[in-house]
């Protein structure tokens, strides 16, 4: 008896023998190999990453200061936070108001205070977001893995139909658009474990179905068709070779997911209602598309405070069909978006909205589901900011926006600066301690980390430890050995797990 | 990258002789006969020469020779002959002083090997003179013409392969036939498929050189070669229209450098030269990428200038050594820093992972037995004094590099591999050697490589499927099974759809002009109708438009583009205007209606119909491009939809048979081409501006799309020499279902169903055009199913689809 177990093995044997092609893809190039290091037990199977691009305000967010509030020809030295702070469901830790459901679930994980971002000199957005992701500071001699391309490459896909590293929200048109692609990609590890990209979650379902115009009867027979067509080739007989069968292995997987019931995790149009509100604030009418509007969207006048929302409820749903790794970004485009060098107060108010519902549902939804004990859900940013210490304060670097003498109207109201010496990380699930502070900030300016530093290394660390891997792991590139974490340097914060290993 | 700790310990030599109690404490020396070979290199080889062999000599001491090795330590000596418990470096090497043990690094010796090397200077230190552990001279440097084995064959590389052949017991195949050949010679010398005409051509030709003049006549065509070996060096030099850097002004095109270097075939010993010492067009391979903020000191751009020199040029990796020496290879820091400080404004101190070490290299190339830079020299003058290092004659690395790179474009593997470490000997030290030196004899000139393994013996064989790892036994038995680029496969979709790229990138349209031309519109097209609420909707119905348009004399141009919601059918005087017309309005149809114009007065008419049953936007934007080039030079005649033009709507008299002006209006104008709905002004001027004036765009001169990339184009943020050719699972997501491929293959499939009504000749080009033969029985049984004999669009474009995912189409065999 064919059971649909029995198919689905089938498929991972299939698969598998594809990404075994994949691991020396290419002949002749580099061959990777796999440096041993000492297994750890994981915590998580899976990581979601919700990405705050454009360098999240960590006083205006989960380390709230004393509360200034507006006035006329202020002096924007005495500017902390411009929101009162709020309660959590931990003593102890307030967040900024507008964060209300997400301080609801604040037992369920760890906040990071003092996540200090790499010091890169003048500021560009891109290279800190290509730090955090690799681990690496550009330029490099070598095409650096993102980390959701490295944990791809190590564990596989949770499922083998569902693409192990999908990648949500984020255009590259634009902007800093190839400064993002430059890390968004599995760097020399080879595509096979690069990002599956989706921009527009509401239209996720798109990329899964056949292509424009074609229904699903026709998209089958163009696959018959193929099939036949490929057997009746005279070059069908010639015997095989690996190119002829990756090729024709690759389009059968592609062909077994656009099939697969694991495309519908792609359809968002599949939610209640009620579920899509509860991410997405006021819902969403998917007979609708998002636009494509670059140029206002995203600025304090007008906001779409639902896309990630809706990416938020996406991950949620690949992550149960199986994927390893998910980003959803709340999309970096420069001067955009948690990007505030103008109208920051404003701005944060729409982005408030954007994230709040969204983060407290994802965590209490994979809870719900007994899923989020291994899953580790991670926000993070590439570095903070403030009124007005621009970098470090014991690190003098150029200022980029300026701040006038006196502040008359909100436009000035608002952390204008980039401030890489302390931010904020939040961590839910996958082994994470529940109801946990990490790290202590200042509470005058500059606000900068007074204890327990947690740097990109050990932060990755960190995640590659929740998932069993060693942050000494190593693939080999022209004979050299790239480490997951810098040179292999970086230490897992022990502290941060519910229970010691 | 791989910063590991520096393994500088020093050593400091005692010359006072080890005291009593030290020597007590030696382990015993062995009592039986050592040998050198069995017992002490293996202990020296995995214990010492790392710091101190290889061209080290950390703490001035060398074990390269036994003489070397006796001379060491400071101030010596390093050990008495046939005494070892008064030899310095037994006490070392067992620790007797805590302070100063050796190895530094790695695992200490046990009391056994302390033993072995007891015995061996007390037995007299006997050293295998052919034994050295000094640096090994560099493979593949100095020129060698290893001259011709006899043989019948009169091609050069033909006497070499079957010299080789027969050492290695190989029985060569039969060469590919005419149509295989022609493939791939097209693919590889053009980038192109051949269309169905050329292939028949060549398969009628009955004279015996016939390949030989088609790779001949192919490599002459200065601007298809220059546009296809630009995806090479391209990937090679790190060159792309778009990437990182670009937004900060920490990076720089070199296309059009490149382009006209490869359109005039410029000799590659002067393409050296400028890239190493560049002008400004070329300076961008030299001035590295450069990202806002603070750089590492193994990335600053003199930095990437010495390695992609090493890599791209020498086929050197001096990765590692940017760091600190290598521990793959005998580059060292002070190589990396040596050549990059060349390029350096000012003294460049050495920075050892990431610590200022307070020294700075001396100045020199990787080889500097091919000469030396002046360190005083001005900028300008040192790079004008490497270039002539790099270039010399002496430098057969240089030649070597180059040949294997385009062997391995050709032969899907190099005589070398990897190709970028030159070090490693060839699988044919012959040809290797024969086709550098004979690139140096006939003046650089790369054609004349390509020309002469596209011709070989060795290029033609049947193609032959290697293992996916590398094999290091590997025996040459014919070329491998190759997959097309990502530009390939586009542009093989362009010859059989004709649907190419929009408009070319990185400044390249100035150069893809063969005449002085005008880019911009001569005269300004708007959308028209019969009505003015056209674009907010109006009724169905059909519209014919008509003006006069007066030419001195025959054009040698006239083009003809045309958006239309919905349907149009184009006239000039009278008669049906040829094209390919589309049935989507954001998509122009092109006709080439030059037979059809003439001297005086010519009517354009065009008949447009709005569809559908109910009220909905309905208009019309027309350019005409005409060219006049007679005896008074080239005049522009372009003409474009406006208010001159004329309009008969509803039930009017029929315009074909009445020449009357009755019922005829003046068009009403609804607004410039971007108005919405239609929102073509992108696509119009690119149209307008591109096609007609540079043919066809081939991928190599676009930025990447998604398809480009799921097709392995490296986004050029690094050298790239070698491109992963196996299919991955997110490439074929793109392929089956990507938004790029899908509206390319839609376009084609009605521009085919327009220009060919018949579903056998349909299939049949298809195929022929694809696969440079015709459908077998089976296969046309198959397509005639599924495009119909009438072929309808969709049929088509599936037919399209399937054709090119097969094996056949995306591989070279």
């Amino acid at each position: 008896m064919k059971t649909p177990d029995f198919t689905r093995r089938d498929f991972v044997k299939g698969l598998s023998a594809a990404t075994l092609g994949a691991l020396a893809a290419g002949y002749p190039r580099q061959v990777l190999a796999e440096t041993p290091a000492e297994r750890i037990p994981a915590t998580a199977d899976t990581v979601i990453v919700l990405w705050m691009g454009g360098g999240m305000a960590a006083t205006e967010t989960f380390d709230p200061k004393r509360y200034t509030p507006f006035e006329k020809g202020m002096n924007p030295n005495t500017v902390l936070s411009t929101f009162p702070s709020i309660p959590t469901a931990v003593d102890g830790i307030r967040f900024s108001e507008g964060l209300e459901k997400v301080a609801k679930v604040m037992d369920r994980g760890t906040l990071i205070r003092s996540y200090t971002a790499g010091d890169l000199g003048f500021i560009l957005h891109s290279r800190h977001q290509f730090h955090w992701h690799t681990g690496y500071a550009p330029p490099q001699s070598v095409a650096c893995p993102h980390i959701g391309a490295m944990i791809s490459r190590t564990l596989g896909p949770r499922d083998p139909a569902v693409p192990a590293f999908i990648n949500i929200g984020q255009r590259f048109d634009g902007g800093e658009g190839e400064e993002l692609k430059a890390f968004t990609s599995a760097g020399f590890l080879g595509s096979e474990f690069g990002p599956f990209n989706v921009a527009f979650p509401d239209a996720a379902k798109d990329v899964v179905t056949p292509p424009g115009g074609m229904s699903p009867g026709r998209f089958e027979n163009r696959d018959a068709f193929y099939r036949k067509l490929a057997a009746a080739s005279p070059v069908g007989q010639l015997g095989s070779g690996f190119q002829k069968e990756s090729l024709v292995r690759s389009l059968d997987n592609a062909h077994r997911l656009l099939a697969s019931p694991a495309a519908r995790a792609f359809d968002l149009s599949l939610e209640k209602p009620e579920t899509v509100a509860k991410y997405a604030p006021g819902g969403w009418d998917f007979s609708k598309r998002l636009g494509g509007d670059f140029s206002r969207e995203g600025s304090y006048e007008k906001a779409n405070i639902q896309r990630f929302g809706l990416g938020c409820l996406l991950a949620r749903r690949l992550a149960e069909a199986g994927a390893r790794y998910i980003e959803v970004t709340t999309e970096y485009i420069p001067f955009l978006n948690w990007d505030t060098h103008e109208h920051g107060h404003e701005k944060l108010v729409n982005m408030k909205q954007a994230i709040n519902g969204a983060i407290a549902q994802l965590v209490l939804d994979l809870e719900e589901r007994g899923m989020l004990e291994r899953t580790l859900v991670v926000v993070a940013s590439e570095f903070s900011r403030d009124m007005m210490q621009e970098g470090k304060p014991d690190r003098p670097i150029t200022n980029q926006v300026p701040v006038p003498e006196k502040i008359e109207s909100l436009t000035h109201y608002g952390m204008h600066r980039h401030f890489t010496d302390a931010g904020c990380v939040l961590l839910f699930g996958g082994g994470i301690r529940k109801g946990h502070l990490h790290g202590i900030t200042a509470d005058e300016r500059p606000c900068k980390t007074l204890r327990d530093r947690v740097v990109i290394e050990d932060l990755h660390a960190t995640l590659y430890r929740a998932l069993g891997i060693s942050p000494k792991l190593s693939y080999e590139i022209e004979k050299r050995p790239f480490y997951v974490t810098r040179d292999g340097s970086g230490k897992p914060v022990e502290s941060l797990f519910a229970k010691p290993v | 990258m791989a910063g590991l700790a520096g393994l500088l310990g020093i050593v400091v030599g005692s010359a006072a002789d080890p005291t009593e109690e030290a020597i007590r404490r030696l382990p015993p020396a062995l009592t039986r006969p050592v040998d050198f070979h069995r017992d002490v290199q293996p202990i020296l080889e995995a214990s010492c020469v790392k710091c101190h062999g290889r061209g080290k000599a950390n703490g001035e001491w060398k074990l390269d020779t036994r003489d070397t090795f006796l001379r060491s330590g400071d101030p010596g000596p390093a050990a008495r002959v046939g005494d070892s418990a008064r030899s310095h470096f037994i006490h070392l090497v067992a620790g007797t002083d805590p302070d100063s043990v050796m190895p530094k690094k790695g695992s200490k010796l046990t009391a056994e090997q302390v033993g072995i090397l007891r015995a061996w200077v007390d037995q007299g230190m006997k050293w295998d003179s052919q034994i050295s552990f000094a640096q090994p001279p560099p493979n593949n440097l100095v020129p060698r013409n290893p001259g011709l084995p006899p043989g019948k064959s009169a091609h050069p590389l033909d006497r070499l392969l079957e010299a080789y052949a027969s050492n290695h017991a190989v029985r060569l195949g039969k060469p590919v036939d005419d149509r295989q050949f022609a493939r791939r010679a097209h693919l590889d010398t053009v980038g192109l498929l051949p269309s169905p005409e050329e292939l028949d051509a060549f398969l009628r030709d009955r004279s015996p050189d016939k390949r030989s003049r088609l790779v001949r006549s192919l490599l002459a065509d200065k601007s298809r070669y220059a546009q296809h070996w630009l995806t090479f060096w391209n990937d090679l030099l790190r060159n792309d229209y778009k990437g990182t850097g670009y937004i900060d002004g920490g990076r720089k095109q070199i296309s059009q450098w490149l382009y006209a270097a490869l359109r005039d075939n410029l000799p590659y010993d002067r393409f050296v030269r400028e890239l190493v010492n560049p002008t400004e067009a070329s300076e961008g391979f030299t001035k590295g990428i450069v990202w806002r903020g603070t750089v590492n000191a193994s990335m600053t751009p003199s930095m990437q200038a010495a390695q992609n020199i090493g890599q791209v040029l020498m086929g050197v990796n001096l990765k590692c050594a940017s760091c600190h020496d290598s521990f793959i290879d005998d580059w060292q820091l002070s190589d990396a820093y040596g050549l990059a400080g060349i390029y350096a404004d000012g003294p460049l101190e050495m920075v050892l992972c990431d610590k200022p070490t307070g020294k700075t290299a001396p100045l020199k190339f990787l080889f500097p037995e091919l000469g030396a830079v002046d360190p005083k020299a001005p900028r300008s003058n040192r790079l004008e004094q490497l270039a002539g290092i790099i270039t010399r004659r002496e430098n057969g690395r240089l030649s070597r590099t180059v040949v294997n790179r385009l062997w391995a474009r050709l032969l899907g593997r190099g005589l070398v591999e990897p190709l970028d470490v030159m070090q490693n000997p060839a699988w044919s030290p012959e040809l290797l050697d024969w086709l550098a030196e004979d690139l140096v004899a006939h003046q650089w000139d790369l054609k004349h490589t390509l020309e002469l393994i596209l011709t070989s013996r060795a290029y033609q064989l049947p193609g032959v499927n290697l293992p996916e790892k590398p094999d290091p036994a590997f025996v040459f038995t014919g070329p491998a099974v190759r997959r097309l680029t990502a530009e390939q496969f586009r542009d093989a979709l362009g010859s059989l759809t004709g649907v190419w790229q929009e408009k070319p990138e990185g400044g390249l349209d100035r150069l893809l002009l063969d005449r002085v031309g005008n880019r911009r519109a001569e005269a300004q097209a708007f959308w028209i109708w019969g009505d003015l609420h056209g674009a907010s909707g109006v009724a169905p119905g059909t519209n014919v438009f008509r003006r006069s348009v007066v030419l001195e004399e025959v054009p040698t141009e006239a083009t003809l583009f045309v958006h239309v919601d919905n349907s149009a059918r184009v006239f000039v005087n009278g008669e049906r205007a040829r094209g390919t017309e589309s049935s989507d309005w954001s998509q122009a149809s092109l006709y080439d209606a030059r037979p059809l114009f003439r001297a005086g007065t010519n009517v354009v008419t065009v008949e447009a119909v709005n569809g559908g049953d109910v009220s909905n936007p309905a208009g019309l934007l027309i350019y005409g491009r005409i060219r006049l080039a007679g005896s008074k030079g080239s005049r522009i005649r372009d003409f474009a939809s406006d208010a001159s033009w004329s309009v008969l709507t509803g039930s009017g008299p029929n315009w074909k048979t009445t020449d009357s002006t009755a019922g005829w209006t003046v068009a009403q104008v609804l607004g410039d081409p971007g108005l919405a709905p239609w929102n073509v002004a992108e696509a119009f001027t690119a149209a307008v501006s591109g096609q007609a004036l540079y043919g066809n765009i081939r991928s190599s001169l676009t930025s990447a799309d998604p398809l480009d990339l799921a097709l392995g184009r490296p986004n050029r943020e690094q050298v790239t020499t070698v491109r992963p050719s196996t299919a991955t699972t997110i490439q074929a997501l793109e392929l089956t279902n990507g938004d790029t491929l899908a509206k390319l293959l839609k376009r084609g499939a009605e521009r085919l169903v327009a220009s060919q009504p018949e579903g056998r000749a349909l299939a049949n080009r298809v195929f022929r055009q694809a696969l440079c033969r015709p459908p077998n029985r089976a296969e046309l049984a198959l397509a005639l199913e599924l495009v119909g004999r009438k072929p309808h669009a969709e049929g088509v474009e599936d037919l399209l689809w399937s054709v090119a995912m097969l094996p056949e189409f995306q591989l070279t065999f």
